[in-house]
């Protein structure tokens, strides 16, 4: 009886703010989505798109939005979150609701799989004009994020004139046992990285890379921590992790290099066989709120709003100067550049 | 009757004498019906999934039909061929690292006078407790090329911009390999130089010969089926281990078989190419211990007895610090080192940042402890699914080796050999062979705690059994006698008797499956869903990440954790009961 009156009380007190903060913030869509997702209770993020760290404070974020709901986020990279979903796939027994990953090649193969669901959130409108273009015309996946990749230096260990300036000064043999890149069997988006490079000088910019030896990792975000304890003095990684770096006292700088920042534009696809469907589209939609928009601006990260600006000192993102590698190209050449870079490397 | 001519000779006798319709009545007795229970579950953990494997490597992908397309593409290219011929070649590198930390220390710790053995006992207990891939990390900031503290140090003393040492390259990799499986040597060659009596070698001493002499000439022959026992051993673990690898052998461009799996398990999965690929490796392990087995058959080792002569122990006289120097130098190398800078890496902002307050912080531990989405719940994981590993192993292998002593049914050596083929399985192509059963549909185990618990049971099964099978063989059937005699049937036997009596048996036991269970990394790769993941597989992503610090920080969480299980084991089972083991 006790416990009746005190809850009955308690939701007495709740209820206007509750109410008050729903009519004003969310839409009728919104609502009707959070309320079915509050029913399944959960969402299963499976990402490769952020650090870790990233994604926790993404899910604290959306969780503070909409209460009731968990968020857990998976993190991986884009390779191993890719088999996982496959196996998945494979099993009969999908678990993840929602995939978002720097290798928009995984969401085609997963379409052609008809693995994804088709659904085009309503945030969709407010996009920047730049990314909005980015997005699956058929409407199975959005542009989620943008971590470009860029090339990153330990302050402490380099001047800004001896830092490379461009892709083609890592191959410099001042950088001997000082790089540090990715291995595209393992991170999506350093597949597209090497796609992109083969692109601008042809399969010698590999060969004539490892000479240098350069140290490979599995993730994209290593490169950048061995940049931070100084075990490399320079490394290929998404310039997001050192812009936040910097701002957070790390001793690291950003170079855009002079061929143009390679882009990865990260997609956002919700799993056909989601356990959590609607909860799945409420966390579409939360991407592509301003909330986020400003949460990935005061990271240093590229906004997905029209209407919010990047962060102070970065320039907006201009198309025509990023290297894009095109889906289609991606797809026929994956395969290729991952068994040609094990022959190069020797791994 | 061709049919019945297949199976055993016993079978047929009885078949022919009293007709086919009585020996079907009498299997289905109830000792009959708990054979082919037991017989189930191990078909169910072992023959199943190596079985699948086996068939898978033949099989077309997408027409279902024969093939050996699978080893074609499996063996078809240069770069896959090396990672086969570079893992033996590790896996020969790391057993003679392994022999020549673990031989030494064995003897030393057991024969000599060599002072603070029980230190160097319980630093290379420190070993066991310490997962491969956490003795890793430790030499990654130990010795990284660049920034390593040895690395730095040594810059330091000589003012130089020189590396000496770089864990990323083919010695790094042996050596933490090496510091990883000593242990295992050492226990077993520890446990036989503690059979040997001292005759012989009295009579060599007596012949003129020194202590050394003595070692090499006579002690040493007489433990070499231990060590070539624990050498083989040893090997299959190495060629086997995936978090090592993971970590070094792809900054070192050393290809090794794990990674090549995982390879085949990326995208375009390709399983049945992953279990072609996987056979060879199956095939030597199984010819490996054929070898063995003949080799040893060939001489008599029968000196090596439990009975009689007392062991003396060798005066090393001054040479016995130079022993200690040793031993400390191999304790120092697989535990104090890399557990220290561990430890540090995990109080510290950044593990570059060096021993001063600034760099001082709690933060790691806060962030994996309440922050992290998975660790916590990870901890728990691989606590509760290596204490049911544990629980579950233990349980049927002391079932198993129960039958198999006291000879209560037929056919039991066939249980006897199942329980312990796991051993020659690698636990990465076991999860393969899991993976292919019980994760897809029909069965649809994937991303559930009990595929995990299923394949930790398997791959600690062979430690559970002969555990299981010392115990009961010390238990003389005398006293089941008589409580049968008293009235009391076989259940109350075992309740009542046997089970009291193997207590302290099953609870070292079961402690030797936690722990490796509770760190298992190797077979959980491939088997955890997005809410059941393990603490090993956790420490993985963090360090593709390169967040080293934190990683050290949940380490050592797990490595307390553990610890302390192990304290209370040690509280109620006495200080050495790992260590004497026979």
């Amino acid at each position: 009886m006790l416990k009746q009156t005190l809850s009955l009380v308690l939701m007495a007190a709740l209820s206007p703010l509750a109410a008050h903060a729903q009519s004003e913030n969310f839409s009728e869509h919104e609502q009707a989505l959070y309320e079915a997702a509050k029913e399944e209770g959960e969402v299963i993020w499976y990402t490769s798109q952020f650090t870790t760290e990233m994604s926790e404070a993404a899910c604290e974020l959306f969780m503070k939005r909409y209460e009731g709901i968990t968020c857990s986020p998976v993190r991986a990279t884009g390779g191993v979150t890719f088999q996982r979903i496959m196996q998945e796939v494979q099993a009969g027994a999908v678990q993840g609701d929602i995939l978002s990953t720097n290798d928009q090649t995984d969401l085609i193969e997963l379409k052609k799989l008809d693995a994804l669901e088709q659904f085009v959130p309503n945030g969709i409108e407010t996009m920047s004009p730049v990314l909005k273009g980015m997005n699956d015309s058929d409407g199975y996946f959005f542009v989620s994020s943008v971590s470009p990749y860029g090339i990153t230096y330990n302050t402490n260990l380099v001047s800004e004139e001896e830092a490379p300036k461009s892709w083609s000064d890592l191959l410099d043999p001042k950088w001997k046992d000082q790089v540090a890149i990715a291995h595209p069997g393992f991170s999506g988006s350093a597949g597209l990285w090497t796609l992109a490079m083969r692109d601008l000088y042809g399969w010698e910019y590999f060969e004539k890379l490892e000479v240098g030896k350069p140290q490979i990792g599995r993730s994209i975000a290593d490169g950048y921590n061995l940049v931070v304890s100084g075990e490399r003095k320079v490394a290929v990684t998404a310039i997001a992790l050192s812009r936040q770096g910097a701002v957070d006292g790390q001793p690291v700088a950003t170079v855009t290099p002079s061929e143009g920042l390679m882009l990865p534009p990260s997609g956002t696809a919700i799993l056909a066989a989601a356990p959590h469907p609607n909860a799945a589209k409420l966390f579409a939609e939360f991407m592509l709120t301003e909330e986020y928009s400003v949460w990935l601006r005061d990271l240093q990260r590229y906004p997905l709003h029209a209407d919010v600006d990047t962060a102070e000192g970065i320039d907006p993102l201009d198309p025509d100067k990023v290297l894009i590698v095109p889906a289609q190209e991606a797809i026929e050449g994956l395969a290729e550049v991952q068994e040609k870079f094990r022959d190069t490397f020797g791994i | 009757m061709t049919l019945v001519s297949s199976s055993s000779s016993q079978r047929d006798t009885s078949f022919a004498g009293a007709g086919a319709h009585v020996a079907w009545f009498r299997r289905l007795q109830p000792s009959g019906l708990l054979w082919i229970v037991l017989a189930a579950i191990l078909a169910v953990l072992i023959v199943a999934p190596v079985g699948m494997l086996v068939m898978k490597s033949f099989t077309h992908p997408d027409s279902g039909g024969f093939t050996i397309q699978n080893y074609i593409d499996a063996y078809g290219k240069a770069r896959h061929v090396q990672a086969l011929v570079n893992t033996l070649y590790m896996g020969a590198a790391v057993v003679v690292l392994s022999l020549l930390f673990a031989v030494p220390l064995a003897w030393a710790c057991t024969r000599t006078n060599m002072p603070g053995r029980n230190l160097i006992r319980f630093g290379i207990f420190g070993a066991f407790v310490m997962p491969p891939y956490l003795g890793g990390v430790g030499w990654i900031l130990l010795a990284g090329p660049n920034s390593g503290w040895l690395n730095v140090a040594w810059q330091w003393l000589t003012g130089g911009t020189e590396s000496i040492v770089n864990i990323f390259s083919f010695p790094g990799l042996v050596l933490v390999m090496a510091i990883n499986t000593y242990f295992t040597i050492f226990i077993l060659v520890s446990a036989a130089f503690e059979m040997i009596n001292s005759e012989m070698e009295d009579a060599a001493n007596i012949l003129g010969a020194g202590p050394f002499t003595t070692a090499m000439k006579v002690t040493l022959p007489l433990v070499l089926p231990s060590i070539l026992g624990s050498a083989l051993l040893t090997f299959l673990i190495s060629i086997a281990l995936y978090g090592v690898p993971a970590l070094i052998s792809i900054p070192a461009r050393f290809p090794v078989v794990v990674i090549q799996l995982s390879e085949f398990f990326s995208f375009p999965l390709r399983i049945e190419v992953a279990a072609a690929y996987s056979i060879p490796l199956l095939l030597i392990t199984a010819g490996l211990l054929t070898l063995q087995k003949k080799v040893l058959s060939r001489k008599g080792y029968t000196a090596v007895s439990g009975k009689g002569g007392e062991r003396r122990i060798v005066n090393l006289g001054k040479w016995r610090w130079a022993a200690f120097a040793y031993s400390l130098f191999v304790v120092m190398l697989s535990v104090i080192m890399p557990l220290l800078v561990l430890v540090m890496a995990a109080f510290s902002k950044s593990w570059v940042g060096g021993l001063s307050l600034d760099n001082l912080t709690l933060q790691n531990f806060h962030y994996v402890l309440f922050e992290h989405s998975s660790s916590q719940k990870a901890l728990v994981t691989s606590l509760a699914t290596g204490a049911a590993a544990a629980t579950a192993a233990i349980l049927l292998a002391l079932a198993i080796a129960y039958i198999v002593q006291r000879r209560l049914l037929p056919m039991s050596e066939v249980l006897a050999f199942l329980s312990m083929s796991p051993f020659v399985i690698p636990g990465i192509v076991l999860a393969i062979g899991f993976y292919a059963v019980y994760a897809l549909p029909p069965v649809g185990l994937y991303g559930t705690y009990l595929i995990l618990i299923l394949a930790f049971t398997t791959r600690f099964l062979p430690v559970a059994y002969t555990t299981s099978m010392a115990g009961v063989r010390a238990i003389h059937p005398e006293m089941e006698e008589a409580v049968r005699i008293l009235g009391g049937g076989r259940l109350v036997a075992v309740r009542k008797v046997v089970g009291p009596l193997l207590k302290r048996t099953l609870a070292s036991g079961w402690l030797l499956i936690f722990v490796p269970a509770a760190q298992e990394l190797s077979t959980a790769v491939f088997l955890v869903g997005p809410n059941t993941r393990v603490v090993s597989v956790v420490l993985l992503d963090m360090s593709e990440e390169g967040l080293l610090e934190r990683l050290s920080a949940l380490g050592s969480v797990l490595l307390v954790i553990i610890v302390a299980v192990m304290a209370i084991g040690v509280r109620f089972l006495g200080r050495d009961f790992m260590l004497r083991r026979s």
